[in-house]
C-alpha cells in the first residue's frame, strides 16, 4: 500500500521544536503565575473573595 | 462620597431564565426522542425526523438553546452585582435576546430540512453562522460597555471567566466557520480532510470548554457563594485555576483523533495536555465543594445547595474521566462507542444541567420578590434528575465497553466473533434504559418549569431592581508598588488581550505545521477528485447526517482492518469538504464500503435503503423511502463544482459545464445494473447518486496500479 503515498519519508523540518517550545511556554508561564499568587497580600485576597457578598441591597429572600 | 443611585435590570435576565427552561426541555424532549428511535427504528417516519437529522438539532438545542441562554441568564444577573451598574445598554440586551433566540428558530427549522454544514456542533450553515457572530459581538459589546462603567474597581473572578468565554468563543466559531457558499443555505468547508478534522475537534472540544465550561465555571463562583452565603473557598486557587484552565483547554482537541489519520506529533500533543488538564479542573471542583466547608450540614436541608453539590461533583466526574479517555489505550477502546456518550451526559446532564437549575431555583424568587412556590417538588426534581443521570449513564458505560469487547473479539481460528450487527442487536435493552434514564430527567425539568412559573406568579417581577453604590475615582497616585496582575484585574481590555494571547499559543502551535508541512498529508497519486454524480451523493450523505452513525476512518488495529479493510490514511480525504470522519458508531465504518469485502451491488443498496430491515433483520437504520422518490438537484451541480475548483479541486477547466453530461452517463450505468436486479428506478432520484458515493468509498487506494 506503501506504493501509493508519496513524500512519505518526508518529515516535519526540526519537529522536536515545537514540543519543546510548548513546554518552556508552559512552564515560564506557570512559574510566574505560582510566584504572584503565593506573593498576594492576605488582606486583599479576602476584599477581592467577598466582591459578590457585598449586595447591600439583596431583595427577596433564600426560598 | 456621594452615592450613586440606579437600578438592575432584572426584566433581560427573566427573559433568558425562560428561554432556558423552555428550550432545555424542548432541546431534551428531541433527545429522548432520538434515542428511542435506536430502540424502535419505525420512529423514523418522517424525512424530516430522521435519527441522523434530529441528532443535530438535539446536540445544538441542549448546547446553544439551553446552556447557552443559561449562560445569559447567570451572566446578565451577576455581572450587574459584581460591577455594581446596570447593563450598559437595554437596547443590546434586547437585541441580543431576541437575536438569539431568532438564531435558535432558524436551527430548529433548518437542521430538520437538512441544511447542515456537516461538522459536529457547528451544523448551522452559513446565513446563520454569520447571525452568530453578530450576535455574539452584541454580548461582547454590552458586556465589555457595562464593565468599563462599572463602580467595583476589581474585576472578580467570574467576570475573568465571561471575558475568556467570549474572547475564545468567537475566535473558535469564526475559525471553524471559514466555508465557501454556493447557494443561499448551502456551502462546503474551507478545510478538507486532515485539516478539516483537527480544524474541528479543535473547534468541537473546545466548545465543550469554552462554552460548557468556562462561563459555567464563572457562574459557580458566583452563585455557590451566594447560596452558601460564604466566599470562596480559595480565591488565590481560583487566579491560578482560570490561568491553567484557559491555557491547557485549547490543545486537547486532538484527543477526538486518536490513532487516526491525523500526525502523529499531533495526537501526543493532544494527550499530554489533555492529561495535564486535569489539575486545574480538580482545582476548580475542590475550590467549589470546599466553599461549603463548615456548612454541609446546609446541603441537607437546602435543595439549591444539592443541586449545586451534584454539579460540582459532576464536573470532577467528567474531568477525571476526560483525560483517562484521552489516554491512546483507553480511547482504542471507548472511542467510537456509547461510553462516550456517557461521558459527555455525566457532564451535560450532571454538571451544567443540575447547575442551570440550581440558579433558576435561587434566581427565581429573587427577581419576583417572593420564596420558592414548593421546595417538596424541587425536593422531588432533584431525584429525578439524579436517578435521571445514573439511568442514562451507566447502561451506557456497560454497552459501550461491550460493543468495544465484542467488536474486538476473535475466535480461536483467528476469524472476527460477532458481525457488526449481532453487537448492534445487544445494544437494544442499554438503549432503552437510556431512554428511561432521560425519561426521568425530562420529567424532572417539567416539574421544574411548572414551579417556577407557579413562584413568578406568587410574585411580581422586580423588573428594574434599585441599587445605590458609590461612583469609581480615578486612581490619584499610582501606586508603582502595585502588582502587575492587581491593575490587569481592573483592566477588562488587558483581560481580553491576556486571554486571547493564552488561547492562540495552543492553537498555533498545532495549526501551523498541519497546514504549511505538505509531509503531514502525504498525497497518494490514485486518489482522484469525485466524479460530479459521488459528489451529489457524498452531500446527501452530509445532508442526511450520516456521520451520526456511521465513521469513515478505519484505526490501525487488526479487529477493524479485519473487518473494514486497510486502515485509512491522511492522503484518502483531501478531496473531502467537509471531513466525514464521524465520532460515534451505532452503524459499521463506511470508509471502504465500496471496496473489498465489503461491496455490495447497487441492487442491495437500493433495497437497503428502501427498508435496511429487510435486508439485515434487527438492523436500526432508519428507512430512506424518500430518497427513491426525491428528484436530484442537477442543476446545482455546475455550482458545486465550481466551488470545488475554488476550494482547490483539480477538476479540468471549465468542466462545470460539462459535469451534468457525465453524472447522467453514471447514473445510467447504476440504472441499467439496477434493471438487471429487477428494480426500475428513473436515473434522476437521489438514490442514484447516494449509491454512486457508496460504491466509491476506499476504492482509491484498492486500484490496481
Amino acid at each position: 500500500m506503501f506504493k501509493f503515498i508519496k513524500q512519505y519519508t518526508e518529515t516535519i523540518a526540526n519537529a522536536e521544536i515545537y514540543p519543546i517550545i510548548s513546554l518552556l511556554i508552559f512552564f515560564i508561564f506557570f512559574v510566574l503565575l505560582t510566584v504572584y499568587v503565593f506573593s498576594m497580600k492576605k488582606n486583599t485576597v479576602k476584599i477581592l473573595s467577598e466582591i459578590p457578598l457585598n449586595d447591600q441591597n439583596e431583595s427577596g429572600t433564600n426560598q | 462620597m456621594q452615592v450613586e443611585k440606579f437600578y438592575y435590570d432584572n426584566k433581560i435576565v427573566k427573559n433568558f431564565a425562560y428561554a432556558t427552561v423552555f428550550w432545555g426541555a424542548i432541546g431534551m424532549l428531541v433527545g429522548l426522542w432520538a434515542s428511542l428511535q435506536l430502540v424502535f427504528p419505525s420512529l423514523n417516519f418522517s424525512e424530516y425526523g430522521t435519527f441522523g437529522r434530529l441528532r443535530p438539532l438535539h446536540t445544538n438545542a441542549v448546547i446553544f438553546a439551553f446552556v447557552g441562554n443559561g449562560i445569559f441568564m447567570g451572566v446578565y444577573y451577576s455581572l450587574q452585582r459584581l460591577c455594581k451598574a446596570r447593563m450598559y445598554s437595554d437596547t443590546l440586551s434586547k437585541i441580543h435576546f431576541w437575536g438569539w433566540q431568532a438564531i435558535i428558530a432558524a436551527a430548529a427549522i433548518t437542521l430538520p430540512l437538512g441544511l447542515t454544514s456537516g461538522k459536529e456542533y457547528a451544523e448551522l450553515e452559513w446565513p446563520i453562522d454569520i447571525a452568530i457572530t453578530l450576535i455574539w459581538v452584541v454580548f461582547g459589546w454590552n458586556m465589555f460597555a457595562t464593565i468599563l462603567k462599572r463602580r467595583e474597581r476589581h474585576l472578580y473572578v467570574a467576570i475573568w471567566f465571561y471575558i475568556a468565554t467570549f474572547v475564545t468563543v468567537a475566535v473558535l466559531h469564526v475559525v471553524n466557520s471559514f466555508e465557501l457558499p454556493f447557494t443561499m443555505f448551502k456551502s462546503y468547508s474551507w478545510y478538507s480532510g486532515v485539516q478539516d478534522a483537527l480544524v474541528q475537534w479543535w473547534y468541537g472540544h473546545n466548545a465543550v470548554a469554552f462554552f460548557l465550561t468556562t462561563p459555567y465555571l464563572g457562574l459557580m463562583y458566583y452563585y455557590l457563594p451566594k447560596a452558601a452565603n460564604r466566599p470562596v473557598y480559595s480565591y488565590k486557587l481560583s487566579i491560578i485555576h482560570f490561568w491553567s484552565l484557559i491555557f491547557l483547554y485549547i490543545w486537547a482537541g486532538p484527543h477526538h483523533l486518536l490513532y487516526t489519520a491525523l500526525p502523529n506529533w499531533a495526537q501526543s500533543l493532544g494527550v499530554v495536555f489533555s492529561v495535564m488538564l486535569i489539575f486545574p479542573s480538580w482545582g476548580g471542583m475542590i475550590n467549589g465543594l470546599l466553599t461549603l466547608r463548615g456548612a454541609w450540614d446546609r446541603v441537607r436541608d437546602d435543595v439549591i445547595l444539592k443541586f449545586m453539590v451534584v454539579a460540582v461533583t459532576a464536573y470532577g466526574m467528567a474531568t477525571f474521566e476526560g483525560p483517562m479517555l484521552s489516554l491512546k489505550s483507553v480511547s482504542a477502546i471507548s472511542h467510537y462507542t456509547d461510553w462516550i456518550v456517557a461521558h459527555v451526559h455525566v457532564g451535560g446532564l450532571g454538571w451544567n444541567g443540575m447547575l442551570t437549575f440550581g440558579i433558576l431555583y435561587w434566581l427565581i424568587p429573587r427577581i419576583f420578590g417572593t420564596t420558592l412556590y414548593s421546595r417538596k417538588l424541587a425536593g422531588t426534581h432533584f431525584w429525578l434528575a439524579t436517578l435521571g443521570i445514573i439511568f442514562y449513564a451507566v447502561p451506557l458505560y456497560w454497552a459501550g465497553l461491550t460493543q468495544s469487547s465484542m467488536w474486538k473479539q476473535f475466535t480461536e481460528s483467528g476469524q472476527l466473533k460477532y458481525s457488526f450487527l449481532e453487537t448492534v442487536t445487544y445494544m437494544e435493552p442499554f438503549y432503552a434504559m437510556r431512554s428511561f434514564g432521560g425519561f426521568l430527567y425530562l420529567v424532572g425539568a417539567l416539574i421544574m418549569g411548572y414551579n417556577l412559573i407557579k413562584t413568578a406568579k406568587q410574585g411580581k417581577l422586580i423588573a428594574n431592581e434599585p441599587a445605590e453604590a458609590a461612583p469609581l475615582v480615578k486612581l490619584v497616585e499610582n501606586d508603582k508598588k502595585e502588582h502587575w496582575h492587581h491593575k490587569l484585574e481592573r483592566k477588562p481590555v488587558k483581560m481580553l488581550i491576556g486571554s486571547l494571547i493564552v488561547i492562540l499559543i495552543g492553537g498555533i502551535i498545532e495549526f501551523v505545521p498541519t497546514f504549511l508541512v505538505k509531509s503531514n498529508i502525504p498525497t497518494i497519486s490514485s486518489v482522484k477528485p469525485y466524479t460530479p454524480l459521488e459528489l451529489q451523493g457524498r452531500d446527501l450523505y452530509v445532508r442526511e447526517g450520516c456521520y451520526t452513525c456511521h465513521s469513515q476512518m478505519i484505526r490501525p488495529f487488526r479487529s477493524e482492518t479485519e473487518r473494514y479493510g486497510e486502515y485509512s490514511k491522511a492522503g484518502e480525504f483531501i478531496y473531502d469538504f467537509p471531513f466525514q470522519w464521524g465520532s460515534k458508531r451505532i452503524g459499521p465504518d463506511l470508509a471502504r464500503e465500496g471496496a473489498g469485502n465489503l461491496k455490495k451491488t447497487d441492487g442491495w443498496h437500493f433495497r437497503h435503503f428502501r427498508d435496511p430491515q429487510s435486508i439485515s433483520a434487527g438492523s436500526i437504520m432508519p428507512a430512506y423511502p424518500f430518497l427513491l422518490t426525491n428528484e436530484l438537484d442537477t442543476a446545482i451541480t455546475p455550482a458545486k463544482i465550481r466551488a470545488m475548483q475554488t476550494l482547490g479541486v483539480p477538476y479540468p477547466k471549465g468542466y462545470d459545464k460539462i459535469a451534468n453530461k457525465d453524472l447522467m452517463d453514471q447514473a445510467n450505468g447504476i440504472v441499467k445494473n439496477l434493471l438487471a436486479d429487477s428494480i426500475k428506478v428513473a436515473p434522476t432520484k437521489e438514490v442514484i447518486a447516494l449509491i454512486a458515493y457508496m460504491q466509491r468509498l476506499g476504492t482509491d487506494i484498492s486500484k490496481p496500479e
